[in-house]
């Protein structure tokens, strides 16, 4: 409890320090972000009983392009990575997820979202973000990152380069992270793309479970990747494709790594 | 001699505003003020002449015929309340009348048009980014037809402006919620009404200028502004929900799908256009860095949040 206690401390001065001057223009409300991550703690904590590896890589007051793999159906991922970074820190902040405009439409789900730190998902929203000393949370699988079926659990998709555009025009370094144990919260999934298209809905997976299950969750902070000072921000598509290539590939190793060292449910719960 | 500004839309609070700032700011200066409406409470100045006259092209060609205007201020665009009449007559006004009012400035050889548009131009969807610029879409009718003129008028204002950019100069202004004491737009009666429905379900970020600010602003496009589009608002961005709170209204937090059915329902006597709805669920929100790289920073004399306080 006093952990507890000390964490949510810490973020709010860390909150009031940064947001107190100037209100957060994509509608980010710092007390309700707090009590939200309050709820979402103990689920963190003993439910998917997430550990943080490598987390002194993330240096105070930079602001980064936090760039994940997408996984586990639902993005139960990017909840967890934003709580690692608010409540596991030495330097606590709210990372801003660049989210779907299904999202944003949703009556309830989408204030909630805004209010506790998600953004559109937009290139002017990102170019603005960072512009203003904020570190935001990009899927570059996008919907086929997370919407996969079982066989392909863990398989990287191809990432689009947008990113790597942005990243290029803010100079904003790219912080790569690999989240493992969040394709076991739906082992056994199915996709039903033509409804999902017939609905307007960005995936319509079909899993056994309905709630999550209890997987536990390592996120891996790779190394921060340094993009060539000379690149443009307009360079040709071939000549970001070496470090999309490269990106893709420390995720990937990272992902590799921690499924080695994965920790199994059974060994969990000690069954 | 004195120099003549055309106003148009006289009668509108906006407008009387303008006028009043027009003449405290420089003295040697005649306003002829126009409007569709009837001219009532018109502040008592020599320096002011107001008519009321049909929006037709023989009446505005008599007026540039008999006056040498230097600027025109065209501030007089009709809104979307089913009190301001059907959409032929808005759009005989709002497309027809401005399209006149170009033609005859450039033939009476005008120096400067200031038009006063809308930020509803660029619409409220989900996926509108921050801080649009003057480039971004202009996307308000796609959903709503009843906003068809307003972008029609915006478009054809800024065709006109660039093809004729070596003749005269004009300007388009893109304002963000104009609110105050003495504005009756949609915006502030809704901010204004004791009990405001509000969506329990969105929140989304809002800009507000206060009326005086916006006045000033007219002027300093007349005064100061070369051809061009420039979104006016300040730097603050306020949610609804936070607006609401600072005039300290009583809200009625209500699910949006049933605020767009009571609104449906109330429109008879509310004249709630519903188009209104969905700015109180999606952003569209602009950016100010064109205004700010004429005028600089601080700009504007009152925040959103005092323009907000002076409405309690």
């Amino acid at each position: 409890m006093a952990g507890f206690i000390r964490k949510f401390t810490k973020l709010e001065k860390a909150l009031k320090e940064r947001y107190s001057k100037e209100r957060d223009p994509w509608g980010l409300e710092p007390s309700r972000a707090i009590n939200d991550l309050k709820v979402i703690w103990p689920f963190y904590k003993y439910y998917f009983d997430v550990r943080i590896h490598d987390k002194d890589r993330v240096k105070e007051g930079s602001p980064y392009m936090v760039v994940s793999n997408h996984t586990g159906q639902i993005p139960i991922d990017g909840l967890l990575i934003c709580t690692a970074f608010a409540t596991e820190l030495d330097h606590p902040r709210i990372l801003r997820p660049l989210v779907e405009r299904f999202l944003t439409s949703l009556p309830f789900l989408g204030r909630w979202s805004s209010e506790s730190g998600a953004v559109l998902g937009d290139r002017v929203n990102c170019m603005n973000l960072l512009k203003r000393g904020e570190s935001v949370l990009i899927f570059p699988e996008g919907v086929k990152g997370i919407a996969k079926e079982s066989k392909d659990h863990y398989k990287l998709q191809r990432f689009t380069k947008g990113f790597l555009r942005m990243a290029l025009a803010s100079k904003v370094e790219i912080l790569p992270i690999a989240v493992v144990g969040a394709e076991e919260f739906f082992p056994y999934v199915m996709h039903f793309k033509k409804i999902a298209k017939f609905l307007s809905l960005p995936a319509l997976p079909l899993s056994l479970n309905v709630f999550p299950l209890p997987s536990p969750v390592d996120i891996y902070i790779g190394e921060p990747y340094m993009l060539p000072a000379e690149l443009s921000a307009e360079a040709l598509d071939e000549e970001l494709e070496p470090h999309i290539m490269a990106l893709e590939k420390q995720i990937e190793q990272m992902t590799q790594v921690g499924l080695l060292k994965r920790r199994t449910m059974t060994q969990r719960l000690n069954i | 001699m004195s120099k003549k500004i055309l106003i148009i839309g006289i009668q509108g609070a906006m407008a009387k505003i303008t006028a009043e700032i027009l003449i405290q700011s420089r003295s040697d200066i005649q306003i002829i003020g126009v409007d569709s409406r009837p001219i009532e409470n018109m502040p008592n100045r020599p320096q002011i002449k107001a008519q009321q006259i049909k929006y037709n092209r023989t009446n505005f060609e008599k007026l540039f015929r008999e006056h040498q205007f230097e600027s025109v201020l065209h501030l007089g665009r009709l809104g979307h309340s089913p009190a301001m009449g059907n959409i032929h007559k808005r759009i005989d006004i709002n497309l027809v009348g401005t399209n006149t009012i170009l033609e005859l400035a450039q033939k009476f050889q005008t120096k400067k048009v200031v038009i006063l548009s809308t930020h509803h131009v660029y619409g409220a969807l989900p996926d509108n980014p921050m801080f649009l610029k003057e480039d971004a879409p202009l996307r308000a009718s796609f959903k709503y037809a009843e906003l068809r003129d307003v972008v029609e008028m915006d478009q054809m204002c800024t065709n006109w402006m660039w093809k004729n950019q070596n003749q005269i100069e004009t300007i388009v202004l893109r304002p963000s919620n104009i609110i105050g004491p003495q504005i009756k737009n949609n915006i502030t009666q809704y901010l204004k009404t004791p009990y405001a429905p509000l969506p329990m379900d969105y929140n989304p970020m809002f800009q507000f200028i206060h009326e005086f600010d916006m006045a000033t602003m007219i002027v300093n496009a007349m005064e100061k502004f070369t051809t061009g589009i420039y979104n006016v608002t300040g730097d603050d961005v306020i949610s609804l929900h936070e607006a609401a709170e600072i005039i300290g209204v009583k809200k009625i937090l209500v699910p949006i799908i049933a605020v767009e059915q009571l609104a449906k329902f109330l429109t008879p006597v509310w004249k709630f256009p519903l188009y209104m709805l969905d700015y109180v669920k999606f952003p569209s929100t602009l950016d100010n860095s064109e205004l700010k790289k004429i005028l600089g920073p601080d700009t504007f004399r009152f925040s959103a949040k005092e323009a907000l306080e002076l409405l309690k």
